[in-house]
C-alpha cells in the first residue's frame, strides 16, 4: 500500500477508536440528527409525491374549464354556450360537465357526484369511490338512498371504483346525466362547466381570451393554473410543517452546534499532545474531518433511509393528516417511490456540510496554538 | 455560539423551506409520429421541438428532419448547398406541422403566416396553417404580417425573418 493511503487509512482508524471511546455522547448525538433528517427528508418525499401524483391525474384533465360566474359565484352553465366556443379557431373538442356535491348527514362527508357518458352505466345506480364504499360500509349490488331534491333516491350500486384510482376517486359517486339532473334539479339545457380541448395547448390564452369576450360572465381556468395551484396547496402545507418543526430543527442546530464547535479542555488538550507526539496540524484537522462525515453521513444516510420507508412503505403515517386533508373521506393509497438527485444533494448540504464545517473552525483554532500551551491551558 | 452561528441558522431554515418549491415542469405530449435526429440545417435535436417538426422525404425514402419550417425553406431555397447530390425533383413530399392541430399536413399545400407573435425554435417564424382560412384567423389574433402559400416564399422572404 502506498504511504500517503496507509496514512489516510491510520487516520481514519484513530477517528473511529475516538468516536468510539465517547460512545454516549456520538451516539445520542447521532440519533438526534438521524431524526431530524428523517423528519426533513420524510416531508419532503411526501410534499413531491403529492405533488407529482397530481401532476399525473392532470395529464388526464381538459385543457381548460369554462365555469359561468353570477354575482361572482359559480353557476350552471347554458349547454348552448358550447356551440359558440367550439366555432372558435383551435377549439378541438368541448364537453358539457355535470357534477356537484353531495352533503352526507350521516357520515357529515361531502361527496363528489359525477355524471357519466358510459353506456356501461344504468338509470339508477351508480359507480362509487373505495372511500363512499368504506365509510357507508357498502358493496357491489348493495343499496343507498341520496336525499334527491324531490324527495329520497334510491341507487344500486353497480360497481365500486377500483383502489388504482383512490385519489381522486375515493369520494366519488357516478350516476347517468339524468339522474344527475333530477338529484339536484339541474335543468336540461344546464351543465355545470364546460371542459375545452385545445388542438395547440399554445392557444388555450387566446382561446380564453376570446371566451371572455363572447360571454363575459363565463372564467375559464387552465390546466396549467389548476397545476399551480395544487402544487402552491403542498408547498404551502410542506412550509407549515416546517414552521411548526422549525422549533425542534432550531434546537437540534443549536444543540448539534455546540457539540461540535464547544471543545472541552480534555479534547484541547489531546490536540496539543498529538501535535507534541509528532502530528502535524493537517493531521489533527483530517482526524477532526473524519470524525464529523462520520458522524453526519451516518446520521444522514440513516434519515433519508428512514423517511423513505416512512413515506413510501407506511405512507407517511406520521404527518399523512396534515398534509394531506381531503376533508372527511381519507383515500387510502400508497405513493410511487421515487428519489430526486436534486433534492438529495440539497438535503445533503443542509445537514451534512454545515456539520462537518462546524466541527472544523475551532478544530482549526486549536490546532493552529502551540503544543505546550494547548497542553497547560 | 459566535456570530457566524447566526448568520448560518437563518440559512438553514430558508433553505429548507426552498426545498420544497424545487421540482421539473411538466411537458405537452407530442401528437403524431415522432420526428429523430438532428435538423440538417442547424443541427438542433428536432424532438426536442415535436409541435414545430418538419420533414422533407425524398424519392429513395431518404428523410430530412427541421425542428421548424424557418429551417425547411432555409434547405429547400438552397438544396445545392445543403445537399449537392439531390434536386426539388427528387422531393417526393414536404410534411409540416399544422399550428391549431399539430398534426403533420402537406406543407407544399399550407399557408404560412409571417412576422406574427409566436415564436418557433429559431426565433421568427413562418407558421403553417392546413387552411387560408385558418391562417387568416391566426393572422388577426397573432398580429401576423402576411400569408404566403407555399410556392411565393423566397429568399427574399426568408431575409425578413433573420
Amino acid at each position: 500500500m502506498r504511504p500517503s493511503v496507509q496514512r489516510y487509512r491510520n487516520i481514519l482508524d484513530f477517528a473511529l477508536s475516538s468516536l468510539l471511546r465517547r460512545k454516549g455522547r456520538n451516539l445520542a448525538l447521532i440519533c438526534v440528527y438521524t431524526l431530524v433528517v428523517f423528519v426533513i427528508a420524510s416531508l419532503i418525499f411526501f410534499v413531491q409525491a403529492l405533488k407529482r401524483e397530481a401532476r399525473e391525474l392532470l395529464v388526464q384533465a381538459p385543457d381548460m374549464v369554462v365555469q359561468r360566474m353570477v354575482a361572482g359565484r359559480h353557476d350552471p352553465m347554458p349547454v348552448a354556450q358550447a356551440e359558440t366556443i367550439r366555432a372558435i379557431r383551435g377549439v378541438e373538442a368541448v364537453q358539457p360537465r355535470l357534477w356537484g356535491y353531495y352533503y352526507d348527514p350521516v357520515y357529515g362527508g361531502n361527496l363528489t357526484v359525477m355524471a357519466t357518458d358510459d353506456t356501461a352505466l344504468a338509470v339508477e345506480s351508480v359507480w362509487v369511490g373505495q372511500g363512499v364504499a368504506r365509510s357507508m360500509r357498502v358493496k357491489e349490488g348493495d343499496m343507498i338512498s341520496l336525499r334527491g331534491y324531490a324527495g329520497p333516491m334510491l341507487f344500486s350500486i353497480q360497481k365500486v371504483l377500483p383502489e388504482e384510482s383512490e385519489l381522486v376517486s375515493s369520494d366519488l359517486i357516478l350516476m347517468s346525466p339524468q339522474d344527475v339532473r333530477s338529484l339536484f334539479n339541474l335543468s336540461e339545457g344546464l351543465a355545470t362547466d364546460l371542459a375545452v380541448q385545445a388542438g395547440n395547448p399554445r392557444e388555450l390564452p387566446t382561446i380564453a381570451a376570446k371566451i371572455v369576450e363572447q360571454f363575459p360572465d363565463a372564467r375559464p381556468i387552465l390546466k396549467s393554473e389548476i397545476l399551480r395551484t395544487y402544487e402552491a396547496i403542498f408547498d404551502w402545507r410542506g412550509g407549515l410543517m416546517v414552521v411548526v418543526l422549525s422549533s425542534a430543527i432550531l434546537s437540534f442546530i443549536i444543540f448539534a452546534w455546540d457539540k461540535a464547535t464547544g471543545l472541552s479542555a480534555e479534547e484541547r488538550k489531546e490536540v496539543g499532545i498529538l501535535k507534541s507526539i509528532g502530528w502535524e496540524s493537517a493531521d489533527v484537522l483530517l482526524l477532526k474531518f473524519w470524525e464529523g462525515s462520520v458522524v453526519s453521513l451516518t446520521a444522514f444516510l440513516g434519515g433519508v433511509l428512514l423517511a423513505y420507508v416512512h413515506v413510501f412503505f407506511f405512507s407517511a403515517s406520521l404527518f399523512e393528516h396534515a398534509l394531506k386533508g381531503w376533508s372527511v373521506l381519507f383515500p387510502r393509497y400508497r405513493l410511487l417511490p421515487a428519489l430526486d438527485g436534486y433534492q438529495l444533494a440539497v438535503l445533503f448540504f443542509l445537514t451534512v456540510l454545515p456539520y462537518t464545517a462546524a466541527t472544523l473552525v475551532p478544530i482549526w483554532r486549536a490546532a493552529t496554538v502551540d503544543p505546550d500551551a494547548a497542553m497547560r491551558s | 455560539m459566535n456570530r457566524s452561528s447566526r448568520l448560518l441558522l437563518p440559512a438553514l431554515l430558508t433553505g429548507a423551506v426552498s426545498l420544497f418549491s424545487a421540482g421539473p415542469k411538466p411537458s405537452a405530449a407530442p401528437k403524431g409520429p415522432l420526428p429523430k435526429g438532428n435538423c440538417a440545417v442547424c443541427g438542433m435535436y428536432v424532438a426536442n421541438f415535436p409541435d414545430w417538426a418538419a420533414v422533407v422525404t425524398f424519392k429513395d425514402n431518404a428523410q430530412a428532419w427541421f425542428d421548424g419550417p424557418k429551417d425547411l425553406f432555409t434547405y429547400l431555397l438552397d438544396l445545392k448547398h445543403y445537399a449537392a447530390k439531390r434536386n426539388s425533383s427528387d422531393i417526393l413530399s414536404v410534411q409540416v406541422k399544422d399550428y391549431y392541430g399539430l398534426k403533420h399536413i402537406d406543407g407544399q399545400k399550407a399557408f404560412y403566416v409571417l412576422g406574427s407573435d409566436v415564436m418557433g425554435p429559431m426565433g421568427k417564424e413562418l407558421v403553417p396553417f392546413a387552411t387560408e382560412a385558418s391562417a387568416r384567423d391566426f393572422l388577426k389574433d397573432h398580429r401576423g404580417q402576411r400569408v404566403l402559400p407555399f410556392q411565393e416564399i423566397t429568399s427574399q422572404t426568408m431575409k425578413s425573418l433573420e
